[in-house]
């Protein structure tokens, strides 16, 4: 349906806005954005800040007012909204599994409507429940009721991904989850997206799953204008205003500590001697500070040497000045 | 006579009262159920409508039964005809209300999941409401269906098919030879195709609603 290259589909929103009749003021007020192909676009801001209406427009869950929807260069609204739906995955926070039908016959349904072949379906539900982690032959002829609500999102992902669409609208699909499982999904959900490389839409409140999952992210204040659009590392590093800075909160050195991980920076040589305690190479630096801080230390040992703090204060570009501080307090 | 030797004297007259009666109200549902249930999938996402249908079919509840079999003669006189449409109209209100109330209250987010997903409005109907709205519905015919068989027995004043008759017959001869025999037999009839009635909807129930809305977490 898209004209889709190598990297997937890109997806422009042109002065889209949306104007609910009897309302003073537009919920979605004149959006222009580009979401380039294969890239995890967060949008983030308060509720009722109109997020979720931009989302919907997409897929014309919500009809604009005004401007245009461009998919893989194809005009959204010059389609017929129930074929376009089939080819833009949809995942919600309430996830809405339909309750009588097995999780097989859920995840089926979009390829049951595209007019998939039976055997091709039936590999293909297989494959997707692989895919979210949950072993095939116990899960495919379950209810949604008898899954655990985090059984219930990976299903829900797994719909959504059915019929391999290459974009894909999310609204918290790890909203209704607790915070262990919710980090569990996220985790599995940045892994899976580095296969996959969809271009995806992801609508949240919640500014640590943006930087987590997001490789930009758009934060929105009222009727979703664009506060700021750029890169988790580049937000928190420099927030455009205020409002952005509000929304990262005070400890937005901390949050890019955790963007780098120990592979990432520099390393001095290991010299024998000294006992360190030891980071894995694939920990954050915010982890690695955190081990820091612990040992009451300004270093500690990786797999291919040390990281010093002088190190990772570098790594968020501060002075060198605090490193002799407290280097001298740690003597 | 005891009323076990009333009943075996008259079991051709009995058994086929019984039958009368159990096939007017089974008419009287099926037709109610298939106008009712149209009528509540027209008007559910219409809130004018949807009132409108209920004020209307609650109204004729209120009408006695034995004023609007009356009222019936002179259009369709005495007999089958009058008792059908009367027992008809009495039970749309449970099926048009409990057809609004399950299309209606299925989870808006999973609606929303469905059209999400590409449902068109008639398969988000046909595939997700009606089925998730079937048990509630089933129960509104079944409630219909109870107060159908008590309000047939009032049909046998327009000389209606059932089991009305025999009650009558002992409340026009009161104090006579088998005047509470008859009123027995009528009575106990009725109360047998009651219990028969529940226990088809019973199975009807519990073969046709969908697996997943059964299962325990």
């Amino acid at each position: 349906m898209f004209d889709r290259d190598p990297e997937g589909v890109r997806i422009e929103l042109r002065a889209l806005t949306k104007h609910y009749p009897g309302q003073p003021a537009p919920a979605v007020d004149n959006v222009n954005l580009v979401i380039p192909a294969g890239e995890l676009v967060v949008f983030v801001g308060p509720s009722g800040c109109g997020k979720t209406t931009t989302m919907k427009m997409i897929n014309r869950l919500v009809e604009p007012t005004s401007g245009e929807i461009r998919i893989g260069g194809q005009d959204v609204l010059s389609l017929h909204p129930d074929e376009l739906r089939r080819h833009i995955g949809y995942a919600i926070q309430q996830v809405g599994l339909f309750p009588h039908q097995t999780v097989g016959q859920n995840i089926a349904l979009v390829p049951k409507l595209l007019g998939w072949p039976a055997d091709r379906i039936a590999a293909r539900v297989e494959e997707l429940l692989a895919l979210v982690h949950l072993d095939p032959a116990m899960f495919r002829d379950r209810y949604p009721r008898q899954l655990s609500g985090g059984q219930q999102q990976r299903v829900g992902v797994a719909r959504a991904l059915a019929a391999d669409p290459p974009v894909m609208l999310m609204d918290e699909p790890f909203g209704a989850t607790d915070p262990i499982t919710r980090e569990h999904l996220q985790n599995e959900f940045v892994k899976l997206q580095k296969q996959l490389r969809k271009t995806i839409i992801f609508v949240t409140h919640d500014f640590e799953e943006a930087i987590k999952l997001g490789d930009r992210i758009a934060v929105l204040k009222d009727r979703s204008h664009i506060a700021q659009y750029d890169t988790p590392a580049n937000i928190l590093a420099n927030p455009a205003d205020d409002y952005v800075a509000g929304f990262i909160g005070q400890d937005a050195t901390l949050k890019r500590l955790a963007l780098l991980r120990v592979a990432d920076v520099p390393q001095e040589e290991a010299r024998p001697g000294r006992e360190l305690p030891r980071i894995a190479a694939d920990a954050t630096l915010r982890e690695a500070l955190d081990l820091m801080v612990a040992h009451g230390t300004d270093r500690c040992g990786t797999p291919s040497g040390v990281l010093t703090y002088a190190t990772l204060c570098a790594a968020v570009g501060s002075s060198a000045v605090a490193r002799e501080e407290v280097v001298a307090g740690d003597r | 006579m005891t009323f076990s030797e009333y009943v075996v004297s008259r079991w051709d007259t009995l058994s086929l009262a019984a039958v009368e009666h159990a096939l007017v109200v089974a008419l009287a549902i099926a037709i109610a159920t298939a106008v009712g249930v149209g009528v509540g999938l027209l008007t559910y996402e219409r809130p004018k409508a949807r009132g409108a249908s209920l004020t209307v079919s609650a109204g004729i509840l209120t009408i006695p039964s034995l004023a609007l079999l009356t009222l019936l003669i002179p259009i369709t006189g005495l007999g089958w005809g009058s008792t059908l449409i009367a027992l008809t109209a009495y039970a749309f209100l449970p099926i048009i209300r409990n057809t609004v109330t399950g299309l209606s209250g299925v989870d808006a987010a999973t609606v929303e999941a469905g059209r999400g997903m590409g449902m068109g409005a008639v398969r988000l109907l046909l595939r997700l409401r009606l089925p998730l709205a079937w048990p509630l519905i089933l129960t509104g015919v079944r409630i219909s269906a109870q107060m159908l068989i008590g309000i047939a027995a009032i049909a046998a004043y327009v000389d209606g098919p059932g089991l009305g008759s025999q009650i009558f017959e002992g409340l026009s001869r009161l104090g006579s030879v088998n005047s509470l025999n008859a009123t027995l037999a009528g009575t106990l009839g009725i109360v047998i195709i009651a219990v028969l009635f529940d226990a088809f909807f019973s199975a009807v129930r519990h073969l046709t609603t969908p697996r997943g809305l059964r299962v325990r977490p």
